[in-house]
């Protein structure tokens, strides 16, 4: 036997193929008796409506937590969450922050200093010192 | 120092008992009584609540606990009966937030409906009867995977090597690559399977796993003697014989799995490590064979997936889904090829298809008396260059330069775009054009 098989696996990148939203499910908590709660409860009532409804890929969970401030809080894919606090935020300024979450990977973040990240290697491959007719010193 | 509320703590040990008095009738206030959130959407949380519902059927009323219902309603009461169960009901299916959201993650047509994706996530552990676990739809999924894999394998790279072959198939559809398919879905697991569960979680039992059958091949009688004396398997026989990745079938059902495991992997909460009889290779994931099992029902929780959008959709619909789910998925084969003998199978290769004795030269070197010397070497057939490697001896640059000629040899493709055999079951499609057939392996085993 010349040829031997080795075992590897393949490489997955979302959006190659199928794109999967990575926000899975958000909480959303909020008090009706604080006053930090007034814009999470009118955001709950008027806007969290069609934006669930336009987001079917998230679950969304409204629980209340009494005497706390309102929080929304994102699970993602892989494992990780977000929470923000939204307290004294009005509605819309709410809805802003929950599209941060829906939108987010749920990598942590980090500083991208190069335009393009690829898994793909190079199409013109690497210079090599060994080729070509080489530089006159 | 956090500030104690004694208030509280009555309030939460006493909304959880049946007929008690209010907890906090005289407190400031009454709305903050519920210690925990209590969630107007389903969740996960409900399912280790057993005793809830059972006292709510009971003379438990409800109302005594001081709670304002209208406000906060309380957690969905289920039948006393879905305990009987091994798994959720059908009809749940249609009240789980997970499930439809999971639905619309995977931008699954109407037409598949929830009750079918909740069947895919029922594993044979934990339902045993095949009406209702997802052991069906995996060998569906099964089939229309490794089929359209290696239909797709076979047109595109047409020399490739049969084992290599095979481990490219497994590369995209085997347990570990559909695993981490099922993964990327965001789909969880329930603590333990039951009828109380949210469909919308993948359900399955490492206390008493069970084989189902989800590939298809035959046992082979000597498949006894194959371990214990290392026997060979050619690939011939393996074409025959063996499942679609080249393995040996599964021995019996039931047989694999003599003993059942002790410990289930639990991935949400913290584990009590100092139970006994632990093996070595326990972590707080569970074991090797606990975290083979999980891998193995998540795949076939993707197998089935794929087999309820063929069962409702059709064949196009599920090829689609192949495509952009598993086939997407990059895989460098050259990755593969482990030679042995690089140079003889090149000589081979040379004069089964009438090409010049292979000769070896030296394009360029440097170091050769140092201790890092790099020899750059192409091999040549006549005054055709078929491959150059470079090595830090001249032997090792003569197989690297063979090796890549054979790679080129191996990895010759048609192109990006080649047409495979499925595709002429759509409508009106184009007349085909006959693919390219190699003549066979340079050495055959």
């Amino acid at each position: 036997m010349t040829v031997k098989a080795l075992q590897t696996l393949t490489t997955g990148r979302n959006g190659v193929g199928a794109f999967i939203l990575q926000c899975k499910k958000m909480d959303i908590h909020y008090c009706d008796w604080a006053g930090s709660s007034k814009g999470m409860n009118g955001f709950i009532k008027s806007i969290l409506p069609k934006f669930a409804a336009a987001n079917p890929q998230i679950e969304f969970v409204v629980s209340p937590r009494p005497s706390k401030h309102p929080v929304v809080i994102g699970h993602y894919i892989n494992g990780r969450e977000k929470a923000i606090c939204v307290r004294n935020l009005e509605p819309l300024q709410i809805l802003k922050k929950v599209e941060l979450l829906r939108d987010a990977s749920g990598e942590k973040l980090r500083k991208v200093n190069k335009p393009v990240q690829s898994v793909n290697e190079s199409v013109r491959g690497v210079w090599s010192p060994y080729h070509g007719n080489g530089m006159a010193v | 120092m956090k500030r104690l509320r004694p208030e509280r703590w009555t309030g939460q040990l006493l909304a959880a008992r049946p007929g008690a008095p209010p907890a906090s009738a005289g407190a400031l206030r009454p709305r903050c009584v519920a210690s925990r959130p209590r969630q107007l959407c389903l969740s996960a949380r409900r399912q280790q609540q057993q005793p809830a519902w059972e006292n709510d059927n009971d003379s438990f009323d409800v109302l005594q606990d001081g709670t304002d219902h209208a406000r906060y309603p309380p957690l969905e009461r289920l039948p006393a009966s879905v305990a009987g169960y091994p798994s959720p009901l059908p009809e749940r299916a249609l009240k789980s937030a997970k499930l439809a959201a999971l639905h619309a993650r995977l931008s699954l047509p109407a037409k598949i409906p929830l009750q079918t994706m909740a069947r895919t996530l029922v594993d044979a552990s934990a339902d045993e009867n095949p009406q209702f676990n997802n052991a069906n739809l995996a060998f569906v999924g099964h089939s229309l995977i490794t089929y359209h894999v290696a239909e797709w394998l076979m047109c595109r790279y047409p020399r490739l090597p049969m084992n290599i072959l095979y481990s490219a198939v497994y590369a995209y559809a085997g347990d570990e690559a559909l695993h981490q398919v099922a993964r990327s879905w965001g789909v969880e697991s329930a603590a333990a399977p039951g009828g109380e569960v949210d469909p919308g979680l993948l359900q399955f039992s490492l206390d008493k796993p069970v084989t189902s059958i989800i590939k298809f091949g035959y046992k082979r009688v000597e498949a006894a003697y194959l371990e214990k004396f290392k026997w060979r398997r050619g690939i011939s026989s393996r074409v025959v014989f063996d499942d679609d990745f080249g393995g040996v079938v599964d021995k019996t059902p039931g047989v694999e799995h003599e003993e059942p495991e002790e410990h289930e992997e639990r991935e949400d909460d913290g584990m009590d490590d100092a139970e006994e009889g632990l093996s070595p290779s326990y972590t707080s994931y569970g074991t090797d064979e606990t975290r083979k099992l999980a891998e193995k029902v998540h795949a076939n929780f993707a197998r089935a997936t794929v087999g309820a959008v063929y069962a409702h959709c059709g064949r196009e619909t599920a090829k689609a889904f192949i495509n952009a789910h598993i086939m997407s998925r990059t895989l460098d084969l050259s990755k593969l090829f482990a030679f042995k003998q690089p140079t003889r199978e090149l000589a081979l290769l040379c004069a089964r298809e009438d090409f010049d004795h292979p000769v070896a030269r030296l394009l360029s070197e440097t170091g050769r008396m140092s201790r890092t010397p790099v020899f750059v070497v192409g091999i040549y057939s006549g005054m055709d260059k078929l491959g150059e490697g470079a090595g830090p001896s001249l032997d090792m640059a003569r197989f690297k330069a063979a090796m890549n000629a054979l790679k080129a040899w191996y990895l010759y493709s048609p192109g990006d775009n080649v047409r495979v055999p499925s595709d002429m079951l759509a409508q009106d499609a184009k007349p085909w054009e006959p693919a390219h057939i190699d003549m066979g392996e340079i050495i055959s085993r």
